[in-house]
């Protein structure tokens, strides 16, 4: 079940839904009938995106398809290179179906430092997936901002194997209208001595849904895994929903794995006490929303990178207000 | 000294640890093998059942028909053939006895080697002032004795057989049965609804404070035969209810199936304690034999500030799928869920709860502790959904799972839905092994290793061992010693 073989051979029946676990909160058979035509110009593989090279950044724009497409691109990092990462994917008219896979692969001692800004159309269902495997001592930092469609999936599938390897899967998710964002992980621990660490953190307005799945494996022999993820989501509306599913699977026995996951309203204490200095109550909330997102864009440990994520972030919270 | 530790041990492990596998001789009657309608009739006339209920079996019977097994649970064994079961057996006797001198002296004895206490006197001949509880004793599909009744019936508390309920208080049963757990549920409910023979049956009047704990033991004695008891307990306005349910089985090379269903309504200001010591037979150590324990447990809050809570020490069964779960309906209702799930040799659980928050204020608590061992897997499996109406509702979950040895596996797949902005919820999760370095502090004030891990894993354990009945809780400590033993070196 995919929505890359269910545009391939324009099958709806192919289409995840809710009944399938790992979609049961995006689904798409429910918003996909008719399926789109495939845009025309590549067959199969469809839009490619523009690469461009800021100074010291290779950055990716993914433009929207007019109806559907599918693309396809690997990214290779090869030994002992660093490579800092942003890729863009752009918003388009109208109900555009998006289907984008980026695998990526580490070489031994390669590091790859990657922000991913997803603007997509109120209408558009998209589904971004990226295959990452790292060799032994790569460095693996990755941070989502998203600001959800009308079905979006980002998809980060992480194979680590442990032996100095490192990987940090950070996301952030802001929801206004109706719009839907899902953003699943699965962190496959294969080798001994792996850390990872995740922190996701949503917002979720008017009538959007945030939905958040991550799941750590470790595998029979990862002994020494050392893996903490934390999802925490605010609620702004009544209207608004939060899903959360946060997995461990755990087959080895000397690991030390966490997982935290909290769902409330903005702490009204906090916003008394800011309202009490003389900060009008919208202000206020927005300071609030910003502080608890301003933590992800944060832990990006380049400047240029955080800079991009920080002013997307802006523009986004401006879609909140009020 | 260290010398005697080390042949204790050995002795302990020696012998199967299990000491509830011994099977009681008895003559017992059958019904046919296999499941179709002439069987779910065979049970009704057994049962003395009026028409509505045998009606009731095979409507039942009609849905199971064309439903599948789940199989989204992590657990893994061969198909069961549902036609390769007894689905009746009952320890042969005349006309019913009409006192305990009447039963058959077999079963009397399994009961002692057990050690529940049957004779109302035995209970009370213990030490002045100890807690007397009164006991519904299930033997395979009949109830054999249920004690205390006469002084219950006194405040006005209703606990029998449900066979028993069938007939003397068909219009509570008929208000209440399956309005938790409908009968078309899931696989093993509605299998249950078709052939379900015994349970108990409790019914607290309002404001009744119950004068003891109430408690029922299952014991599968029959070969090749399933258990599908089904219990029922109403605690009615601003009543109080403390229950407690207890398993064994003998050891037997094949499998046995035991899919039960619990129900309980809580209505205003009433409390219902439901406390479950699971000690099914586990199977041997390379997963031969052991009951597949399928079962469904909800309860539904119904009142306004009612309130339940679940505590479950799972030590037993092969196979454990099972989530006694909480509707939280009423305003200010509250549930909780303290659960123990140990796991060791081939054992497999999946295990947790679901707490639906439906109503305004409704808050609930979930404490789940994990300990795998050998070659065992136990999952903690969990939802907590908060609808639109539930304003200001709040949960709390603590999963933590211990893992002792590098064979075992441990998974933890908590569901939140929150559907309401006011709503607060939160999760935390840890998966880790024995500490090596409070393992030494402990080893080196001079315990053995064995003894070690006990005082640990103990300690891993206590905020749930609290939860249960005192007397109950050291019973249950023990039992946790037992099922982790030979578990180290």
């Amino acid at each position: 079940m995919s929505l890359r073989e269910a545009l391939l051979t324009h099958n709806a029946d192919l289409l995840p839904g809710r009944r399938d676990e790992d979609w049961r909160w995006t689904d798409l058979r429910g918003v996909l009938r008719p399926l789109p035509d495939m845009s025309t110009d590549l067959q199969g593989l469809t839009s490619r995106p523009d690469i461009e090279v800021l100074p010291g950044v290779i950055v990716r724009r993914h433009a929207a398809p007019v109806a559907g497409g599918v693309s396809d691109i690997e990214l290779v990092v090869a030994r002992g290179e660093v490579v800092l990462l942003l890729d863009a994917f752009e918003a388009g008219e109208g109900a555009y179906v998006r289907d984008a896979a980026l695998p990526i692969r580490l070489e031994e001692g390669a590091s790859l430092t990657r922000l991913v800004l997803a603007e997509d159309g109120a209408d558009a269902v998209s589904v971004i997936c990226s295959d990452v495997s790292l060799a032994a001592g790569a460095t693996f930092h990755q941070t989502v901002i998203a600001s959800g469609a009308r079905r979006q999936r980002i998809e980060t599938r992480v194979t680590h194997p442990g032996q100095g390897a490192s990987v940090r899967l950070d996301g952030a998710y802001l929801l206004s209208g109706k719009r839907h964002a899902d953003q699943t992980t699965r962190l496959d621990h294969t080798g001994p001595g792996g850390e990872s660490r995740q922190l996701v953190r949503g917002v979720a307005a008017d009538q959007s849904r945030g939905v958040f799945q991550g799941r750590i494996i470790v595998r029979e022999g990862a002994d020494g895994a050392d893996a903490r993820l934390t999802h925490n989501a605010l609620m702004l509306s009544e209207k608004a929903e939060i899903d959360a599913k946060p997995e461990l699977e755990i087959y080895a026995d000397d690991v030390a794995c966490a997982h935290g996951n909290t769902v409330g309203a903005l702490d009204e204490e906090a916003l008394f006490y800011a309202c009490a200095r003389g900060i009008p109550a919208p202000e206020a909330r927005l300071m609030l929303i910003e502080a608890f997102i301003g933590e992800i864009v944060e832990r990006i440990d380049e400047a240029v990178l955080q800079a991009l994520a920080r002013s997307f972030v802006a523009t986004r919270l401006e879609a909140l207000r009020g | 000294m260290a010398d005697i530790d080390t042949i204790q041990t050995v002795e302990a492990l020696a012998g199967d640890k299990y000491v509830h596998g011994f099977v009681t001789d008895i003559e017992q009657e059958f019904a046919a093998k296999g499941l179709n309608t002439d069987v779910i009739r065979f049970i009704s006339a057994k049962k003395n059942e009026p028409d509505w209920m045998l009606q009731w079996r095979l409507d039942a019977y009609e849905r199971w028909l064309v439903m599948d097994e789940p199989d989204w649970a992590k657990v893994s064994y061969p198909r069961i053939d549902y036609q390769d079961l007894y689905y009746y057996a009952a320890p042969k006797q005349k006309d019913g006895p009409k006192s305990l001198d009447e039963v058959d002296p077999e079963l009397l004895d399994t009961y002692k080697k057990l050690g529940i206490p049957l004779r109302e006197q035995e209970v009370l001949a213990g030490v002045q002032g100890a807690p007397r509880y009164a006991v519904d004793a299930v033997f395979d599909s009949v109830s054999v004795v249920t004690t205390f009744k006469a002084e219950l019936a006194k405040v006005g508390v209703i606990f029998c057989p449900l066979s028993e309920a069938v007939r003397d208080y068909p219009d509570l049963v008929r208000q209440y049965l399956g309005s938790v757990v409908p009968v078309s549920d899931n696989y093993f409910a509605c299998l249950n609804s078709a052939v379900f023979s015994e349970g108990s049956f409790v019914y607290v009047p309002p404001g009744v404070r119950c004068p003891m704990e109430l408690s029922t033991y299952f014991r599968i004695n029959a070969l090749n035969t399933g258990q599908f008891e089904r219990t029922l307990i109403i605690a009615d306005k601003g009543s109080y209810v403390s229950y407690l349910e207890g398993c064994t089985a003998p050891m037997r090379d094949e499998n046995q199936l035991h899919a039960a269903v619990v129900e309980l309504i809580v209505l205003d200001d009433a409390e219902i304690k439901y406390s479950t010591v699971q000690n099914w037979y586990p199977g041997d150590a390379d997963g031969k034999g052991g009951i597949y324990n399928f079962v469904t447990k909800r309860a539904d809050c119904r009142g306004d500030r009612s309130k339940v809570s679940w505590t479950q020490v799972e030590t037993g069964s092969a196979i454990t799928w099972k989530y006694p779960s909480c509707v939280l309906r009423g305003a200010d209702s509250m549930g909780e869920f303290y659960s123990i799930a140990i796991t060791n040799g081939r054992q497999q659980a999946d295990t947790g709860t679901k707490m639906i928050h439906l109503g305004a204020g409704s808050t609930s608590r979930i404490i789940a502790k994990g300990i795998s061992a050998g070659r065992s897997s136990s999952t903690y499996r969990g939802l907590v959904s908060v609808h639109p109406k539930a304003r200001g509702a709040r949960n709390f979950t603590q999963c933590d799972s211990l893992l002792i040895g590098k064979t075992c596996a441990a998974h933890t797949v908590p569901y939140i839905e929150a559907r309401n902005a006011s709503a607060q919820l939160e999760h935390e999760a840890t998966t880790t092994r024995l500490s090596e370095d409070q393992l030494f502090y402990v080893m080196q004030r001079g315990l053995s290793q064995e003894e070690a891990v006990q005082l640990l894993v103990n300690g891993f354990v206590k905020d749930v061992l609290q939860e249960l009945p005192m007397e109950f809780a050291v019973e249950a400590q023990k039992l946790v010693a037992v099922s982790l033993e030979g578990s180290v070196g």
